[in-house]
Protein backbone atom coordinates (compact mmCIF):
# COMPACT_ATOMS: atom_id res chain seq x y z
CA UNK A 1 0.00 0.00 0.00
CA UNK A 2 2.80 2.36 0.94
CA UNK A 3 4.66 1.52 -2.27
CA UNK A 4 1.48 2.27 -4.16
CA UNK A 5 1.34 5.63 -2.41
CA UNK A 6 4.86 6.33 -3.50
CA UNK A 7 4.04 5.48 -7.13
CA UNK A 8 0.95 7.70 -7.08
CA UNK A 9 2.92 10.51 -5.44
CA UNK A 10 5.65 10.24 -8.05
CA UNK A 11 3.11 10.39 -10.86
CA UNK A 12 1.51 13.41 -9.20
CA UNK A 13 4.92 15.14 -9.06
CA UNK A 14 5.55 14.45 -12.74
CA UNK A 15 2.08 15.75 -13.62
CA UNK A 16 2.73 18.80 -11.46
CA UNK A 17 6.01 19.51 -13.26
CA UNK A 18 4.28 19.12 -16.64
CA UNK A 19 1.48 21.51 -15.67
CA UNK A 20 3.95 24.04 -14.26
CA UNK A 21 6.00 23.78 -17.44
CA UNK A 22 2.92 24.58 -19.50
CA UNK A 23 2.03 27.48 -17.22
CA UNK A 24 5.48 29.01 -17.51
CA UNK A 25 5.64 28.52 -21.26
CA UNK A 26 2.16 29.77 -22.18
CA UNK A 27 2.48 33.30 -23.53
CA UNK A 28 0.43 35.88 -21.63
CA UNK A 29 -0.65 33.58 -18.80
CA UNK A 30 1.74 34.73 -16.07
CA UNK A 31 2.16 38.50 -16.15
CA UNK A 32 5.68 39.69 -16.91
CA UNK A 33 7.35 41.80 -14.23
CA UNK A 34 10.19 44.00 -15.49
CA UNK A 35 9.84 42.05 -18.74
CA UNK A 36 10.53 38.64 -17.19
CA UNK A 37 8.38 35.68 -16.22
CA UNK A 38 9.03 33.02 -13.55
CA UNK A 39 10.48 29.55 -14.16
CA UNK A 40 8.11 27.45 -12.07
CA UNK A 41 9.54 23.96 -12.53
CA UNK A 42 12.79 24.81 -10.76
CA UNK A 43 11.39 25.78 -7.34
CA UNK A 44 8.93 22.89 -7.61
CA UNK A 45 11.79 20.41 -8.05
CA UNK A 46 13.68 22.05 -5.16
CA UNK A 47 10.79 21.66 -2.70
CA UNK A 48 10.07 18.11 -3.90
CA UNK A 49 13.73 17.34 -3.17
CA UNK A 50 13.16 18.37 0.46
CA UNK A 51 10.39 15.78 0.78
CA UNK A 52 11.92 12.80 -1.04
CA UNK A 53 14.96 10.57 -0.61
CA UNK A 54 18.06 11.55 -2.57
CA UNK A 55 17.51 9.22 -5.55
CA UNK A 56 13.90 10.34 -5.98
CA UNK A 57 14.91 13.97 -5.49
CA UNK A 58 17.54 13.64 -8.18
CA UNK A 59 15.06 12.02 -10.59
CA UNK A 60 12.57 14.87 -10.21
CA UNK A 61 15.40 17.39 -10.49
CA UNK A 62 16.49 15.77 -13.75
CA UNK A 63 12.88 15.78 -15.01
CA UNK A 64 12.44 19.49 -14.19
CA UNK A 65 15.79 20.24 -15.79
CA UNK A 66 14.86 18.36 -18.96
CA UNK A 67 11.70 20.45 -19.24
CA UNK A 68 13.83 23.59 -18.95
CA UNK A 69 16.30 22.26 -21.51
CA UNK A 70 13.50 21.47 -23.93
CA UNK A 71 11.86 24.86 -23.47
CA UNK A 72 14.98 26.95 -23.70
CA UNK A 73 18.18 25.81 -25.25
CA UNK A 74 17.55 22.70 -27.29
CA UNK A 75 20.79 21.38 -25.79
CA UNK A 76 19.33 18.69 -23.57
CA UNK A 77 21.09 17.84 -20.36
CA UNK A 78 22.52 21.07 -18.96
CA UNK A 79 19.64 22.09 -16.69
CA UNK A 80 18.93 18.40 -16.02
CA UNK A 81 22.49 17.84 -14.83
CA UNK A 82 22.64 20.90 -12.59
CA UNK A 83 19.16 20.35 -11.14
CA UNK A 84 19.80 16.62 -10.64
CA UNK A 85 22.94 17.26 -8.60
CA UNK A 86 21.39 20.18 -6.69
CA UNK A 87 18.26 18.22 -5.75
CA UNK A 88 20.37 15.24 -4.68
CA UNK A 89 22.35 17.59 -2.42
CA UNK A 90 19.23 19.29 -1.08
CA UNK A 91 17.69 15.95 -0.14
CA UNK A 92 20.84 14.82 1.68
CA UNK A 93 21.20 18.17 3.42
CA UNK A 94 17.60 18.32 4.59
CA UNK A 95 17.67 14.75 5.90
CA UNK A 96 20.95 15.26 7.76
CA UNK A 97 20.85 18.83 9.07
CA UNK A 98 17.61 20.70 8.41
CA UNK A 99 13.95 20.64 9.31
CA UNK A 100 11.27 20.54 6.66
CA UNK A 101 9.42 23.81 7.09
CA UNK A 102 8.58 26.91 5.01
CA UNK A 103 11.67 28.82 6.15
CA UNK A 104 13.94 25.98 5.06
CA UNK A 105 12.04 25.84 1.76
CA UNK A 106 12.73 29.50 1.11
CA UNK A 107 16.41 29.05 2.03
CA UNK A 108 16.65 26.05 -0.28
CA UNK A 109 14.91 28.06 -3.01
CA UNK A 110 17.36 30.94 -2.59
CA UNK A 111 20.30 28.56 -2.94
CA UNK A 112 19.02 26.31 -5.74
CA UNK A 113 17.64 29.13 -7.89
CA UNK A 114 20.76 31.21 -7.31
CA UNK A 115 23.05 28.41 -8.47
CA UNK A 116 20.78 27.46 -11.40
CA UNK A 117 20.28 30.98 -12.77
CA UNK A 118 23.93 31.80 -12.09
CA UNK A 119 25.01 28.75 -14.10
CA UNK A 120 22.52 29.64 -16.83
CA UNK A 121 23.87 33.17 -17.06
CA UNK A 122 27.48 31.98 -17.02
CA UNK A 123 27.24 29.15 -19.55
CA UNK A 124 24.48 30.38 -21.84
CA UNK A 125 24.97 34.14 -21.77
CA UNK A 126 28.36 35.27 -20.46
CA UNK A 127 30.45 33.28 -22.94
CA UNK A 128 28.17 33.88 -25.92
CA UNK A 129 26.67 37.36 -25.95
CA UNK A 130 27.49 41.00 -25.29
CA UNK A 131 26.75 43.09 -22.17
CA UNK A 132 26.52 40.21 -19.64
CA UNK A 133 26.28 42.63 -16.71
CA UNK A 134 23.29 44.35 -18.27
CA UNK A 135 21.65 41.00 -18.99
CA UNK A 136 22.19 39.95 -15.39
CA UNK A 137 20.57 43.15 -14.17
CA UNK A 138 17.55 43.27 -16.45
CA UNK A 139 16.83 39.58 -16.98
CA UNK A 140 18.45 37.11 -14.60
CA UNK A 141 18.10 38.94 -11.26
CA UNK A 142 14.45 39.98 -11.79
CA UNK A 143 13.67 36.42 -12.94
CA UNK A 144 15.39 35.04 -9.83
CA UNK A 145 13.30 37.11 -7.42
CA UNK A 146 10.07 36.61 -9.38
CA UNK A 147 10.59 32.83 -9.32
CA UNK A 148 11.48 32.90 -5.64
CA UNK A 149 8.02 34.27 -4.80
CA UNK A 150 6.46 30.95 -5.79
CA UNK A 151 8.58 28.83 -3.40
CA UNK A 152 6.27 29.05 -0.33
CA UNK A 153 3.17 28.23 -2.38
CA UNK A 154 4.85 25.27 -4.08
CA UNK A 155 6.17 24.09 -0.72
CA UNK A 156 2.67 24.07 0.79
CA UNK A 157 1.19 22.20 -2.20
CA UNK A 158 3.90 19.54 -2.26
CA UNK A 159 4.00 19.18 1.51
CA UNK A 160 0.27 18.52 1.52
CA UNK A 161 0.69 16.01 -1.31
CA UNK A 162 3.51 14.19 0.50
CA UNK A 163 1.53 14.02 3.76
CA UNK A 164 -1.61 12.76 2.08
CA UNK A 165 0.32 9.98 0.33
CA UNK A 166 2.98 8.87 2.84
CA UNK A 167 5.42 6.11 2.04
CA UNK A 168 7.35 3.75 4.32
CA UNK A 169 10.60 4.93 5.86
CA UNK B 1 31.69 9.83 3.97
CA UNK B 2 33.15 6.50 2.91
CA UNK B 3 29.76 4.86 3.48
CA UNK B 4 28.12 7.50 1.36
CA UNK B 5 30.58 7.00 -1.51
CA UNK B 6 30.00 3.23 -1.37
CA UNK B 7 26.23 3.62 -1.15
CA UNK B 8 23.86 2.87 -4.00
CA UNK B 9 22.48 6.42 -4.15
CA UNK B 10 25.94 7.84 -4.91
CA UNK B 11 26.40 5.27 -7.68
CA UNK B 12 23.04 6.30 -9.16
CA UNK B 13 24.12 9.94 -9.00
CA UNK B 14 27.43 9.18 -10.73
CA UNK B 15 25.71 7.19 -13.47
CA UNK B 16 23.13 9.96 -13.98
CA UNK B 17 25.84 12.61 -14.26
CA UNK B 18 27.73 10.57 -16.86
CA UNK B 19 24.55 9.90 -18.88
CA UNK B 20 23.53 13.57 -18.81
CA UNK B 21 27.03 14.69 -19.84
CA UNK B 22 26.76 12.30 -22.77
CA UNK B 23 23.34 13.74 -23.60
CA UNK B 24 24.72 17.29 -23.55
CA UNK B 25 27.55 16.36 -25.91
CA UNK B 26 25.21 14.43 -28.20
CA UNK B 27 22.52 17.12 -28.50
CA UNK B 28 25.09 19.93 -28.77
CA UNK B 29 26.73 18.19 -31.71
CA UNK B 30 23.81 16.40 -33.37
CA UNK B 31 21.10 19.04 -32.91
CA UNK B 32 17.52 17.79 -32.54
CA UNK B 33 17.14 14.62 -30.57
CA UNK B 34 14.65 11.87 -30.00
CA UNK B 35 14.05 12.96 -26.40
CA UNK B 36 13.24 16.52 -27.45
CA UNK B 37 10.81 15.24 -30.07
CA UNK B 38 9.15 12.97 -27.49
CA UNK B 39 8.82 15.87 -25.05
CA UNK B 40 7.33 17.87 -27.90
CA UNK B 41 4.78 15.13 -28.63
CA UNK B 42 3.67 15.25 -24.98
CA UNK B 43 3.70 18.97 -24.35
CA UNK B 44 2.77 20.55 -27.71
CA UNK B 45 -0.97 19.64 -27.78
CA UNK B 46 -1.46 20.81 -24.19
CA UNK B 47 0.54 23.98 -24.81
CA UNK B 48 -1.58 24.73 -27.90
CA UNK B 49 -4.80 24.44 -25.92
CA UNK B 50 -3.45 26.50 -23.01
CA UNK B 51 -2.20 29.21 -25.37
CA UNK B 52 -5.48 29.39 -27.26
CA UNK B 53 -7.53 29.69 -24.07
CA UNK B 54 -5.18 32.37 -22.72
CA UNK B 55 -5.31 34.30 -26.00
CA UNK B 56 -9.10 34.30 -26.03
CA UNK B 57 -9.33 35.46 -22.42
CA UNK B 58 -6.67 38.13 -22.95
CA UNK B 59 -8.38 39.40 -26.09
CA UNK B 60 -11.71 39.61 -24.27
CA UNK B 61 -10.20 41.46 -21.32
CA UNK B 62 -8.20 43.81 -23.55
CA UNK B 63 -11.31 44.89 -25.48
CA UNK B 64 -13.26 45.49 -22.30
CA UNK B 65 -10.34 47.36 -20.74
CA UNK B 66 -10.35 50.20 -23.31
CA UNK B 67 -12.06 53.40 -22.25
CA UNK B 68 -14.32 55.47 -24.53
CA UNK B 69 -11.65 58.16 -24.96
CA UNK B 70 -9.04 55.55 -25.84
CA UNK B 71 -11.36 54.05 -28.44
CA UNK B 72 -12.06 57.49 -29.90
CA UNK B 73 -8.34 58.22 -30.08
CA UNK B 74 -7.74 54.89 -31.73
CA UNK B 75 -10.44 55.52 -34.35
CA UNK B 76 -9.15 59.00 -35.21
CA UNK B 77 -5.58 57.69 -35.50
CA UNK B 78 -6.75 54.90 -37.78
CA UNK B 79 -8.75 57.34 -39.91
CA UNK B 80 -5.68 59.53 -40.34
CA UNK B 81 -3.55 56.54 -41.23
CA UNK B 82 -6.24 55.38 -43.65
CA UNK B 83 -6.19 58.74 -45.39
CA UNK B 84 -2.40 58.59 -45.78
CA UNK B 85 -2.63 55.05 -47.08
CA UNK B 86 -5.18 56.15 -49.71
CA UNK B 87 -2.66 58.69 -51.02
CA UNK B 88 0.03 56.04 -51.08
CA UNK B 89 -2.34 53.65 -52.86
CA UNK B 90 -2.82 56.12 -55.69
CA UNK B 91 0.96 56.43 -56.08
CA UNK B 92 1.30 52.68 -55.91
CA UNK B 93 -1.35 52.07 -58.58
CA UNK B 94 0.25 54.56 -60.94
CA UNK B 95 3.72 53.08 -60.35
CA UNK B 96 2.39 49.56 -60.86
CA UNK B 97 0.75 50.50 -64.15
CA UNK B 98 3.94 52.16 -65.32
CA UNK B 99 5.91 49.10 -64.23
CA UNK B 100 3.61 46.82 -66.24
CA UNK B 101 4.01 49.02 -69.33
CA UNK B 102 7.79 48.98 -68.97
CA UNK B 103 7.81 45.22 -68.52
CA UNK B 104 5.91 44.80 -71.77
CA UNK B 105 8.24 47.21 -73.56
CA UNK B 106 11.39 45.50 -72.21
CA UNK B 107 9.98 41.95 -72.64
CA UNK B 108 10.51 41.05 -68.97
CA UNK B 109 8.52 38.03 -67.89
CA UNK B 110 7.55 37.61 -64.25
CA UNK B 111 8.83 34.55 -62.42
CA UNK B 112 6.18 32.20 -61.12
CA UNK B 113 6.05 32.44 -57.34
CA UNK B 114 7.66 29.40 -55.79
CA UNK B 115 7.51 30.40 -52.15
CA UNK B 116 6.01 27.70 -49.98
CA UNK B 117 4.74 28.52 -46.52
CA UNK B 118 3.20 26.80 -43.51
CA UNK B 119 0.96 28.51 -40.94
CA UNK B 120 1.73 28.00 -37.27
CA UNK B 121 0.67 29.24 -33.87
CA UNK B 122 3.07 30.37 -31.18
CA UNK B 123 2.56 27.76 -28.46
CA UNK B 124 5.27 28.75 -26.02
CA UNK B 125 7.63 31.46 -24.88
CA UNK B 126 10.32 30.26 -22.55
CA UNK B 127 10.98 32.55 -19.59
CA UNK B 128 14.65 31.56 -19.67
CA UNK B 129 15.23 33.15 -23.07
CA UNK B 130 16.40 36.77 -22.69
CA UNK B 131 15.80 37.43 -26.41
CA UNK B 132 12.05 36.63 -26.65
CA UNK B 133 12.45 33.42 -28.65
CA UNK B 134 9.36 31.26 -28.99
CA UNK B 135 8.09 27.80 -29.92
CA UNK B 136 5.65 27.05 -32.74
CA UNK B 137 3.32 24.09 -33.09
CA UNK B 138 4.75 22.60 -36.29
CA UNK B 139 8.00 20.77 -36.96
CA UNK B 140 9.82 18.50 -39.34
CA UNK B 141 6.68 16.43 -39.97
CA UNK B 142 5.18 19.56 -41.60
CA UNK B 143 8.29 20.21 -43.67
CA UNK B 144 9.89 22.75 -41.35
CA UNK B 145 13.66 22.65 -41.06
CA UNK B 146 16.33 24.63 -39.25
CA UNK B 147 17.08 27.94 -40.94
CA UNK B 148 13.59 28.53 -42.33
CA UNK B 149 12.52 32.20 -42.13
CA UNK B 150 9.48 33.01 -39.99
CA UNK B 151 7.19 35.90 -40.90
CA UNK B 152 3.83 37.48 -40.12
CA UNK B 153 1.68 39.70 -42.30
CA UNK B 154 3.62 42.65 -40.83
CA UNK B 155 7.04 41.32 -41.79
CA UNK B 156 10.00 39.17 -40.81
CA UNK B 157 10.09 37.99 -37.18
CA UNK B 158 12.87 35.41 -37.02
CA UNK B 159 14.33 32.10 -38.07
CA UNK B 160 13.80 28.47 -37.05
CA UNK B 161 16.76 27.53 -34.85
CA UNK B 162 15.69 23.99 -33.87
CA UNK B 163 13.15 21.77 -35.60
CA UNK B 164 11.71 18.75 -33.81
CA UNK B 165 9.00 16.40 -35.02
CA UNK B 166 5.95 18.42 -34.02
CA UNK B 167 7.40 21.64 -32.64
CA UNK B 168 10.12 24.11 -33.58
CA UNK B 169 12.12 26.76 -31.78
CA UNK B 170 12.30 30.20 -33.36
CA UNK B 171 15.03 32.74 -32.68
CA UNK B 172 13.43 36.13 -33.19
CA UNK B 173 15.14 39.19 -34.65
CA UNK B 174 15.88 40.44 -31.12
CA UNK B 175 18.36 37.59 -30.65
CA UNK B 176 22.06 38.29 -31.00
CA UNK B 177 22.31 35.04 -32.97
CA UNK B 178 20.17 36.36 -35.82
CA UNK B 179 21.75 38.47 -38.57
CA UNK B 180 19.81 39.61 -41.62
CA UNK B 181 21.11 41.30 -44.76
CA UNK B 182 18.81 44.29 -45.17
CA UNK B 183 18.31 47.21 -47.49
CA UNK B 184 16.52 50.54 -47.39
CA UNK B 185 13.97 50.46 -50.19
CA UNK B 186 13.93 54.26 -50.32
CA UNK B 187 17.69 54.86 -50.49
CA UNK B 188 18.91 51.47 -51.77
CA UNK B 189 21.58 51.35 -49.07
CA UNK B 190 22.26 48.06 -47.42
CA UNK B 191 23.49 46.92 -44.04
CA UNK B 192 23.22 44.12 -41.55
CA UNK B 193 20.32 43.84 -39.14
CA UNK B 194 21.31 42.60 -35.70
CA UNK B 195 20.52 43.18 -32.08
CA UNK B 196 21.98 43.11 -28.60
CA UNK B 197 20.45 42.82 -25.14
CA UNK B 198 20.27 46.58 -24.58
CA UNK B 199 18.31 47.16 -27.79
CA UNK B 200 16.31 43.95 -27.37
CA UNK B 201 15.02 45.18 -24.02
CA UNK B 202 13.48 48.15 -25.88
CA UNK B 203 12.23 45.98 -28.76
CA UNK B 204 14.52 47.71 -31.27
CA UNK B 205 16.94 46.44 -33.92
CA UNK B 206 20.23 47.77 -35.25
CA UNK B 207 21.10 48.19 -38.93
CA UNK B 208 24.90 48.23 -38.90
CA UNK B 209 27.68 48.95 -41.41
CA UNK B 210 26.10 52.01 -43.00
CA UNK B 211 28.44 54.44 -44.71
CA UNK B 212 29.54 57.52 -42.77
CA UNK B 213 27.68 59.71 -45.25
CA UNK B 214 24.60 57.50 -45.34
CA UNK B 215 21.41 58.98 -46.78
CA UNK B 216 19.21 56.76 -44.65
CA UNK B 217 16.95 58.86 -42.47
CA UNK B 218 14.15 58.56 -39.95
CA UNK B 219 11.04 56.95 -41.42
CA UNK B 220 12.80 54.94 -44.15
CA UNK B 221 11.48 51.43 -44.62
CA UNK B 222 13.94 48.55 -44.21
CA UNK B 223 13.43 45.17 -45.92
CA UNK B 224 15.47 42.04 -46.42
CA UNK B 225 17.89 42.25 -49.34
CA UNK B 226 17.95 38.51 -50.12
CA UNK B 227 21.75 38.45 -49.96
CA UNK B 228 23.14 35.11 -48.86
CA UNK B 229 20.00 33.16 -49.71
CA UNK B 230 18.96 32.80 -46.06
CA UNK B 231 15.92 35.08 -46.32
CA UNK B 232 13.83 35.94 -49.38
CA UNK B 233 14.24 39.49 -50.65
CA UNK B 234 11.74 42.25 -49.88
CA UNK B 235 10.41 40.98 -46.57
CA UNK B 236 9.43 43.98 -44.46
CA UNK B 237 11.45 44.44 -41.26
CA UNK B 238 10.76 47.90 -39.86
CA UNK B 239 11.25 51.64 -40.10
CA UNK B 240 14.26 53.74 -39.21
CA UNK B 241 13.81 55.47 -35.87
CA UNK B 242 17.17 57.25 -35.80
CA UNK B 243 20.66 57.14 -37.31
CA UNK B 244 23.61 57.08 -34.92
CA UNK B 245 27.40 57.10 -35.21
CA UNK B 246 29.06 53.74 -34.57
CA UNK B 247 30.94 53.46 -31.27
CA UNK B 248 33.89 51.65 -32.85
CA UNK B 249 34.56 53.14 -36.30
CA UNK B 250 33.51 55.84 -38.78
CA UNK B 251 30.45 53.96 -39.98
CA UNK B 252 26.94 54.66 -38.81
CA UNK B 253 24.09 52.48 -37.71
CA UNK B 254 20.34 52.93 -37.81
CA UNK B 255 17.98 52.10 -34.97
CA UNK B 256 15.07 50.16 -36.46
CA UNK B 257 11.62 49.79 -34.95
CA UNK B 258 10.20 46.49 -36.27
CA UNK B 259 6.75 46.52 -37.85
CA UNK B 260 5.81 43.51 -35.75
CA UNK B 261 5.82 43.51 -31.95
CA UNK B 262 8.36 40.70 -31.67
CA UNK B 263 7.68 39.92 -28.03
CA UNK B 264 3.98 39.19 -28.51
CA UNK B 265 3.64 37.45 -31.87
CA UNK B 266 0.84 34.87 -31.86
CA UNK B 267 0.40 33.57 -35.41
CA UNK B 268 3.25 33.12 -37.90
CA UNK B 269 4.07 31.70 -41.30
CA UNK B 270 7.17 29.57 -41.86
CA UNK B 271 8.73 29.90 -45.32
CA UNK B 272 9.88 26.36 -46.02
CA UNK B 273 11.14 27.11 -49.54
CA UNK B 274 11.64 30.19 -51.68
CA UNK B 275 13.39 31.07 -54.92
CA UNK B 276 17.11 31.53 -54.35
CA UNK B 277 17.15 29.67 -51.04
CA UNK B 278 20.70 28.74 -50.09
CA UNK B 279 22.23 30.68 -52.96
CA UNK B 280 24.91 33.25 -52.27
CA UNK B 281 23.75 35.75 -54.87
CA UNK B 282 21.04 38.30 -54.36
CA UNK B 283 17.52 37.23 -55.17
CA UNK B 284 16.08 40.14 -57.09
CA UNK B 285 13.64 40.08 -59.96
CA UNK B 286 14.72 43.36 -61.50
CA UNK B 287 18.12 43.62 -63.19
CA UNK B 288 19.10 46.83 -61.38
CA UNK B 289 22.58 48.33 -61.17
CA UNK B 290 24.92 47.28 -58.37
CA UNK B 291 24.77 50.55 -56.55
CA UNK B 292 25.40 49.30 -53.07
CA UNK B 293 27.84 47.10 -51.23
CA UNK B 294 26.08 44.33 -49.41
CA UNK B 295 27.13 42.67 -46.21
CA UNK B 296 26.84 38.91 -46.12
CA UNK B 297 24.74 37.02 -43.64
Amino acid sequence: MRDLNRIIRSLAYILELLVLFMLQETPGLLPPVYGVRPVLVLPAAAVIAMLEDETGAMAFGVAAGLFCDFGYSGVLGFHALVMGVLCFGVSLLVRAFLQVNPVTAVLVGIGVLGVMFGAQWLFFYFFNYSSPGYALRIHYIPKYFYTLIFVPLLYLVNKALAESLPSGA
Amino acid sequence: MRDFLKGSSFKVLAITVVVLLGLIIYTASAGGSLIASLLGFVSAPMQSVATEVTDNVTEFLDLDGLSKDELKGMVSALQEENSQLHDKLIDYTQTKQENERLKVQLHISEQAPETEMRSASVIGRDPNDPFSGFSIGIGTLSGVSEGDPVITDKGLVGIVSRAYATTSKVDCLLSEDVKVAAVSIDKQESGLIGCNITMASSGLLRLSYLKGETAIAEGDIITTSGEGGVYPANLKIGTVQSVEKSETDVSKYAVIRPFEDLSSVKEVQVIISFPGQGEDDAVTAEPGPDDSEEDGE
